[in-house]
């Protein structure tokens, strides 16, 4: 056996009541289940395409197809058994699960909320009480985006009121930077201080964990499933950590793994490398390696945070909101 | 049996259409919310105030919209059905506007007009703009040429003649490009907050959507769209019977 099919085992062992009927051998057909991750094709979603090439998915027994869908659209067709597993930010889970929506989140993909406010270097405070007054784009009142921008100001002791926020619903908003029609964005940590960088833009960041620390994203599935079939889930998981922590160790192959994927991201392997660094930071979160733990700590935190700002009204418990299947704890 | 009775039992039809849809395929309400269910919701979001607070914003820009885009493409209408050459310069540039996508260039109107009320009221008001224009110049043209030549006999200024016979003559036909244009304002409108707004019926849509999950209240958002909608349609209605004279 290569140490590769050694991992698996090992860490399905971390992974609660993973069931050796998950170990399908090649001659037992394999479970057809659909993947949704949201945006588009990216780099970001390197382990997926490496856990779906490398035959990881199918160790467990299963067939993964990928397909992309818009975060909202992501979160029903998982809830409605149209998809098995979906990628969505925990903040939204708080939310479409208080909705009346049956989902949980049952991995951690990004150890740290990916998303902070980003802005000219110098000019962005350590302080969210200085964000009064200051210009802000951002996408849209949805979203991670939002509920970060929120967060730092509730956390400052600020409202909406006490800023002007200009909305890019075209995720266009480093261009308004750029123009200098704001101060600050919210962007993706991994994304858009590159995209600046690009254009000549040197930025700081202010970022959610020191101040108002919410979960990151991760995998998302609906009730049904998981009551019904919890060993696809456990394996799907484990398959799925198997990849980032290799990518993880060796981001080349992950940007590989992508370019198989998604071809276009070849026109561009410097700049995808670059991201899919940064994103690994992100996934790993000071640790030596990417953890599928669930952390409590910043579930609690965000939970709490959500409520204050009046997206959750406490109704559904968090421990219905998220499914445990990692023993390993990072509290 | 009346206007208002079919009306009546059109609507309970679609209702109970609906609900049986949602009953028998055993659909979420996350997914297809029942009639019930959206009424409630539609009551929840009117006590608060919030749906006004929305539809206020985008009734005014679908209005401001309708009144800048049908203005305007009367006027170029009437020039492009009264002269060959205008047409010929125009058309291209008209046909051109109309063939890109509104979604793709509403962004850049965004941009270019500062974000605020204007470029969404340009951003309907373009939308609308097509087919009144072509509405209005087809009837321009469609003038009988027996009254033509009677009025030029007469020694009717071309003024006159457009003013007089012209314009009369086209109103069927300009009404129903109206007719269309107003449908299109409400689209016109939901496109152009979806490229930059902080409130309005297609913002509502998208909070609710995306933002809090809640299928219930974008059914609401969309029913008032589509009320809206049938509204507009139904003055245009109104007003045409009483300026029209059929014979």
């Amino acid at each position: 056996m290569s140490p590769r099919r050694l991992a698996i085992p090992l860490i399905a062992m971390l992974l609660v009541g993973c069931q050796p009927a998950a170990t399908a051998s090649p001659s037992v057909a394999l479970r057809h289940v659909t993947l949704l991750l949201g945006f588009q094709p990216d780099v970001q979603f390197a382990p997926f395409y490496l856990a779906q090439q490398a035959g990881y998915y199918a160790h467990f027994g299963l067939d993964v197809t990928i397909e992309y869908k818009g975060d909202a659209d992501l979160v029903r067709l998982v809830a409605d058994g149209q998809a098995e597993f979906g990628v969505a930010d925990a903040t939204d889970v708080m939310i479409s699960r208080t909705a009346g929506i049956p989902i949980k989140y049952v991995e951690t993909i990004y150890g740290l909320f990916p998303v902070a406010l980003i802005g000219p270097k110098g000019t962005v405070p350590a302080d969210p009480a200085e964000l009064a007054g200051k210009r802000i784009g951002t996408p849209g009142k949805f979203g991670s985006s939002w509920h970060a921008l929120l967060a730092l100001l509730h956390a400052g002791g600020l409202t909406e009121a006490d800023v002007t926020i200009r909305e890019y619903p075209q995720f266009n908003q480093v261009d308004g930077l750029l123009n200098g029609d704001v101060d600050v964005i919210t962007g993706f940590r991994n994304n858009e201080p590159l995209r600046l960088a690009a254009q000549g833009m040197q930025v700081d960041l202010l970022t959610v964990e020191e101040i108002a620390p919410l979960p990151g994203p991760g995998v998302i599935v609906g009730d049904a499933l998981l009551q019904s079939n919890k060993a696809d889930v456990t394996g799907f998981v484990a398959a799925t950590l198997q990849a980032e922590t290799e990518i993880a160790a060796d981001p080349q192959k992950g940007l590989d793994a992508a370019v198989v994927a998604v071809p276009t991201i070849d026109a561009a392997r410097d700049v995808a490398l670059a991201v899919l660094k940064g994103t690994i930071e992100l996934w790993r979160a000071g640790a030596p390696a990417p953890s599928a733990a669930i952390n409590d700590a910043a579930w609690t935190s965000g939970y709490e945070t959500m409520r204050a700002l009046g997206f959750i009204d406490g109704s559904v418990p968090l421990d219905e909101m998220i499914e445990h299947l990692v023993r390993e704890t990072v509290n | 049996m009346s206007r208002f009775a079919a009306t009546l039992l059109s609507l309970a039809a679609f209702l109970v259409g609906w609900k049986l849809l949602t009953v028998l395929t055993g659909t979420p309400d996350y997914i297809l919310p029942a009639p019930e269910v959206v009424a409630g919701r539609a009551v929840r979001a009117i006590g608060s105030g919030l749906l006004w607070e929305h539809t206020a914003v985008t009734l005014t820009e679908i209005l401001l919209g309708l009144a800048v885009g049908a203005t305007s493409a009367v006027a170029v209408g009437v020039a492009l059905g009264k002269s060959v050459v205008i047409e010929r310069v125009l058309s291209p540039y008209i046909v051109a506007a109309q063939s890109v996508p509104i979604l793709a260039l509403a962004p850049l109107l965004d941009i270019w007009f500062g974000g605020g009320l204007l470029a969404r009221v340009l951003i309907c008001a373009l939308i609308v703009f097509f087919p009144i224009a072509i509405a209005t110049m087809v009837g321009i043209r469609s003038a009988d040429p027996l009254l033509v030549e009677l009025f030029r006999s007469l020694g009717a200024t071309p003024a006159q003649r457009t003013t007089r016979l012209e314009i009369p003559s086209a109103l069927p036909v300009i009404f129903g490009g109206l007719r269309v244009g107003v449908t299109l304002a409400v689209i016109g409108a939901v496109v152009a907050e979806w490229a930059g707004a902080g409130s309005g019926l297609g913002v509502l849509i998208n909070i609710a959507n995306q933002g809090l999950f809640d299928t219930p209240l974008m059914f609401v958002a969309l029913a008032t769209l589509a009320v809206i909608g049938i509204g507009l349609h139904g003055l245009v209605v109104s007003i045409e019977r009483r300026v029209i004279v059929h014979p």
